[in-house]
């Protein structure tokens, strides 16, 4: 028992690190008032770069996550068209764009003989020391630089947004657009780095997931995980520490699935592969059981006209 | 005074005549098909060979322009869905999932010994639009008493459904003859039959019938005038004492229903059993077609075929040129993208200012 | 004085242009304000005030025309080119953000460079401001938790801090009661006497004959004249502002008749904050008008949503003619014949993107006027018609025009036609004359007489005591969700501007 539970919190970790990295991405997004519904595209376009970066290039193990991240806020770009400039109904831009990039991806993966080859993965980080530790080396310290990220890339994204100028304009933009803009922030510019950056982190999602956790390209492989980003950020009331508890929450929550099916518990294992899905119905229930909803930007899916006579 | 940065500004109008309407959206298609079309021929395909796939084929013979008929079916079903519960500015985001719960209550039907064979088929049918309601009560329940967002639930629930249908078809109902992962084949009396028009089937008249049942429901009924209230203003309809509640729960359960019936279109109609993906991009696909026909049912109906016209182009050029069967999706997705931009246009004008002098 | 000389002026606008989608707002206005002096710009609603000064707070650029500050002539390209010129403007909707306290507030708009040095030096400015202002703001609150009268004086400071030497409030009485507004008015004073240029944007009369060194009167996005108040009668000024004379309400004719409407100890509850509506009663007769006077925010919109339905109240008792309506539904309410007016009309009471012919037929349509399973939409066109006509409802070209093209005066006018299809018993109002024009607020409070003298009991709930007085029969003041005061007709103005500020 003991053995199972070790397993199974040592994988933890790691099925944590894309929900993580995908919150806290949809959180700065989301703060500047844009509402993502496109987290499973960016993700997708994210793991489909990193498996074509690593084929292609091999070798590097940091230069698939960081051409994840860039290809996901390229993308980003269109999104951001559609959104600032021609202002389309967030919820509409972002079905379009979680689409779009399902057939990209799936595009790009069979036009260039991506798709269900395995990929070198990225090696495991193990701290010199501290690894030795009994069953909390196991745990904390032989893990992979981007988990080892989690916990300041939680605090830098916390202290943007809470301790600088950067994050006040960012949440007066998020909140209260007419104020910011009398205020002299631009509304746009705001909003399109929200997005830009926004992206990467969900591109870097995506892309620990393939070359990472996955170590393959199938197509559709985010698995609806973008989505659950989405209600667990709602869960989280836009907070990023909060973010990253309930990220873990999830880990430990995918992360069990391997394990009880290997355990050989009688339950048919698509049962399990439902768990996550029912957990996040869950939480949604849950959080608006309390009175949720707690903490959205209040301009969260409205775009920004200032001629507007109103 | 002028901005002397930027010649070019922009200016909303308040109410756009329809034919600016047309342009727009005509606009927004030809961009798209031209984005579609370059995708294609960089991807290899000649472009006489697009004109042949594309659009002659519908003129072809009688044969193709069946295949694209019967194509376009599930479509049908799959739009009106979609547009009735947009009309209730219900996000049905479950299609395929629902999809999956209609055909799998049809499938459990045809296991059922003792019902006659003249009723087989409309009892299937009834029992397809039940999974489907059911399958997105629990999202209208939840969205309507809760306040818990519809476009992530019932997404999820589709990878739900999805779970449970590949347990269904790689435990109990896994094919006794062949061992593969599909349910038992239907048999004569529960398959939609055929109009003697290349596979063109029952589900084709439905459909139309549907869908004009649906287009005087919502011009010419009490109902479909509340229903356009609470579309255009939700606060404002309960201020006025329309029960919100039901008329929202009527158009989702009916959408509902008809994504159950899609399902068991496919179902009965195509595979005559069920499979692991037969659902698959039908869900987006209504999504798009209700888009594109503004949520209007006739205009919904000649969208699917356009829809159905594509997959079937789409499948020649994968046989013909291993053109992957993503670029559909892919084309699909750049069509709702430049039909949404060029909506822009109906709602503002762009004016050339004039770089004059104050005064 | 010489009232033309150009030198001494702190910010002039010449000939300013201004139109919207085609409509023109503006046609060749002008203005200007002088250091030392309280300038008022006074017109009624719609006569171009706010959109000149928006002009000259650089939020709208004009088509035309010239702005010059302290004689230099300058292009605003937004509203920090604003202030960079020491223009600071004071909007209606305050340009606050609710989740912010009063410093961070103050920080995004002052640009500050580093967040933690810049929290303290702002703090510490802020607070010495207030302090010799005599201005008290809790300067660690989230700004959305602050009365109104905070939240103005946290804009006020913000535009101060910032530098501004030409300050332009709008409205800035409008949300204030009596007393805080002669309070903030003294204030403004001793601002100009620092050196200040002041311009305040109003529509009160009495607030430029007490407060104001000139005035500036605009009509029709025109500004039709500049003068020293102190020279002009009352009924000079009114004339300038109308253009028109308004005709004066006719005297009531008839008596109260029997309780209608009873409610007693209604109360509602945020979810974790202090009660909105406290143990509220009242008793309505048919054939009178009562008027429920106080501040905005002090419980008025929770009392018009549960009596009209939209809310449920948590405890307390409605009766109508002896039946209890606390829980029923709205389309419950509205068969016993309740009309309701509520204060936002255009997102609480139409559908802007359907026809002006629906917005009218959809109370028919409830009543099962036109069809219970297929509507005869040639009766609902052929109502909506006739109702247009009957109301005066002005700039409808087709019945089949959107209904959000009205201006808010004929929107107003459409939904008390509506409203008042069925000869409803009883009427709850909220603010039917905010953002008309003097000639659509008669026409509206006609229509409220008329109604009350059919022998309706009208709920009257306004913030606007001129609105108040000028139509009840009795009136009733709230404060903090209860209601503390009430009086028979006729009413003393001060008593009742002395309860909306005791807050017992």
């Amino acid at each position: 028992m003991s053995d199972f539970l070790i397993n199974w919190l040592a994988m933890v970790p790691v099925f944590a690190a894309p929900f993580a990295l995908a919150a806290l991405g949809l959180l700065v997004t989301e703060r500047s008032g844009v509402l993502c519904l496109a987290a499973e595209g960016y993700m997708l376009i994210g793991a489909i770069a990193a498996v074509g970066a690593s084929l292609t290039f091999g070798g590097y193990p940091l230069l698939p996550l960081a051409a994840g991240a860039v290809a996901a806020a390229v993308v980003s770009l269109l999104f951001a068209l559609l959104v600032l400039v021609f202002r389309v109904e967030q919820v509409i831009a972002g079905l379009a764009l979680v689409f779009f990039c399902l057939g990209l991806s799936s595009l790009i993966g069979s036009t260039f003989g991506w798709t269900s080859r395995t990929v070198s993965g990225n090696p495991q980080w193990p701290i010199p020391g501290l690894s030795e530790i009994p069953v909390l080396g196991r745990l904390l310290f032989s893990q992979d630089l981007i988990v080892y990220l989690l916990v300041p890339l939680t605090a830098l994204v916390a202290y943007l947004l809470n301790g600088t100028m950067t994050g006040l304009r960012l949440k007066a933009v998020g909140d209260s657009p007419d104020a910011a803009d009398a205020a002299g922030v631009s509304i746009l510019g705001t909003r399109l780095a929200a997005i830009l950056a926004g992206a990467a982190l969900m591109g870097l999602a995506g892309a620990y997931l393939s070359v990472v956790v996955a170590k393959i390209w199938v197509d559709g492989m985010t698995g609806g995980r973008g989505w659950i980003a989405i209600a667990l950020v709602i869960f989280s009331g836009w907070r990023p520490w909060r973010a990253l508890g309930a990220a873990l929450l999830f880990g430990s929550i995918e992360a069990l699935v391997p394990r009880v099916a290997a355990s050989g518990f009688a339950i048919p294992q698509y049962f399990l592969f439902m768990l996550p899905y029912l957990a996040t119905l869950g939480v949604m229930v849950w959080t608006a059981w309390r009175g949720g909803g707690g903490g959205a930007p209040r301009a969260l899916g409205r775009p920004f006209l200032r001629e507007d006579r109103h | 005074m002028a901005d002397a940065r930027f010649p070019l500004a922009i200016r909303p109008r308040p109410e756009a005549g329809p034919l600016a309407r047309l342009a727009a959206v005509l606009g927004g298609l030809v961009l798209g098909l031209a984005i579609s079309v370059a995708l294609l021929v960089g991807a290899g395909v000649e472009p006489s060979a697009l004109l042949d796939e594309f659009v002659l084929v519908f003129l072809a013979s009688p044969q193709s322009a069946a295949s694209v008929l019967f194509q376009a079916e599930p479509l049908m079903f799959t739009g009106l869905a979609a547009l009735l519960a947009f009309r209730a500015r219900f996000w049905n985001i479950g299609i395929e999932g629902q999809m999956i719960a209609g055909a799998i209550i049809a499938t459990a039907i045809t296991l059922l010994p003792g019902i006659p064979d003249p009723l087989r088929l409309p009892v299937m049918a009834l029992g397809a639009a039940i999974g489907g309601m059911a399958w997105i009560a629990l999202p209208a329940l939840l969205r309507l008493r809760l306040g818990v967002n519809e476009i992530i639930t019932t997404l999820l629930l589709n990878y739900v459904a999805l779970n449970g249908l590949l347990w269904l078809l790689y435990g109990p109902w896994k094919d006794p003859v062949s061992g593969f992962p599909y349910s038992a084949e239907y048999t004569a009396a529960e398959r939609l039959p055929s109009l003697g028009w290349g596979r063109v089937d029952l589900a084709l008249p439905l459909a139309i019938l549907i869908a004009l049942a649906i287009a005087f429901l919502l011009a010419r009924s009490r109902f479909g005038f509340l229903l356009r209230f609470v579309e255009a203003n939700p606060a404002a309809s309960g201020a006025l004492g329309i029960d919100v509640t039901k008329v929202v729960l009527t158009a989702v359960l009916a959408s509902g229903a008809l994504a159950g019936l899609a399902g068991f279109v496919v179902s009965a109609g195509v595979e005559y059993r069920m499979t692991q993906s037969f659902f698959v991009g039908y869900g987006f696909s209504g999504i798009l077609i209700a888009f594109l026909a503004r949520n209007r049912p006739i205009l919904a109906l000649v969208v699917a075929l356009l829809v159905g016209l594509l997959m079937v182009g789409g499948q020649s050029m994968q046989v013909f040129y291993q053109i992957p069967g993503s670029m559909v999706q892919l084309i699909q997705a750049v069509l709702v993208i430049t039909v949404a931009a060029s909506d822009f246009f109906v709602g503002h004008r762009i004016v050339l200012q004039r770089a004059e002098a104050a005064g | 004085m010489d009232l033309q000389t150009p030198m001494t002026e702190a910010l002039t606008l010449t000939g300013i242009d201004k139109a919207f989608a085609g409509f023109p707002a503006l046609r060749a206005a002008s203005f200007g304000v002088r250091r030392r002096e309280v300038h008022a710009l006074l017109g009624e609603n719609g006569a171009g005030k706010t959109t000149l000064m928006n002009v000259a707070a650089g939020l709208y650029r004009p088509d035309r025309g010239e702005l010059r500050v302290f004689g230099e002539p300058v292009v605003l390209d937004g509203p920090r080119a604003a202030r960079k010129r020491l223009i600071g403007m004071v909007h209606q909707h305050f340009k606050l953000v609710p989740t912010f306290t009063a410093t961070e507030n103050i920080m995004l708009a002052l640009e500050v460079q580093n967040f933690a040095a810049g929290r303290l030096e702002i703090r510490r400015r802020v607070g010495q401001l207030a302090e010799d202002l005599g201005f008290p703001v809790p300067l660690d609150r989230p700004v959305g938790t602050l009365s109104i009268a905070e939240q103005q004086r946290v804009e006020i400071l913000k535009a101060l801090a910032a530098g501004s030497e030409i300050l332009i409030l709008d409205e800035p009485t409008a949300v204030l009661t009596d007393e805080e507004g002669a309070r903030l008015l003294a204030n403004i004073r001793r601002l100009a006497e620092r050196g200040t240029a002041v311009v305040l944007v109003t529509h009160k009369l009495r607030d430029v004959i007490a407060h104001a060194d000139r005035v500036t009167v605009m009509r029709g996005g025109a500004t039709v004249t500049t003068a020293d108040p102190r020279a002009l009668s009352l009924d000079l000024l009114t004339a300038l502002v109308v253009g028109e004379v308004v005709a004066t309400p006719t005297a009531r004719q008839t008596t109260p008749g029997a309780e209608l409407l009873v409610a007693r100890g209604l109360s509602v509850s945020a979810a974790d904050g202090p009660p909105l509506l406290d143990d509220v009663g009242f008793t309505l007769r048919a054939g009178e008008i009562l008027g429920i006077a106080g501040v905005g925010g002090n419980g008025q919109t929770e009392l018009v949503d549960v009596v009209s339905g939209v809310r449920r109240a948590d405890r307390g008792s409605l009766r109508l003619a002896g039946e209890d309506l606390a829980a029923a539904p709205v389309a419950t309410r509205r068969a016993r014949g309740f009309a309701v007016v509520p204060a936002d009309r255009k997102t609480q009471a139409m559908a802007g993107d359907l026809s002006v012919s629906d917005n009218y037929a959809v109370g028919g349509v409830l009543r099962t006027a036109f069809g219970g399973a297929a509507l005869d939409h040639g009766a609902m066109r052929r109502a909506a018609g006739e109702a247009v006509a009957a109301f005066d409802v002005q700039g409808v070209h087709r019945l089949g025009q959107k209904a959000s093209l009205l201006s808010g005066g004929n929107a107003q006018k459409l939904v008390l036609a509506r409203e008042f299809s069925a000869d409803p018993k009883v009427v709850v109002v909220h603010s039917p004359s905010r953002g008309l024009d003097m000639r659509a607020m008669a026409a509206v409070h006609a229509r409220l007489r008329e109604a009350r003298d059919r022998g309706a009991a009208v709920l009257l709930v306004s913030e606007d005591l001129d609105e108040i007085l000028a139509l009840s029969d009795r009136v009733a003041v709230m404060s903090r969700g209860r209601i503390t005061a009430e009086f028979p007709a006729p009413v003393d103005r001060q008593a009742v501007g002395r309860a909306m500020v005791d807050h017992g």
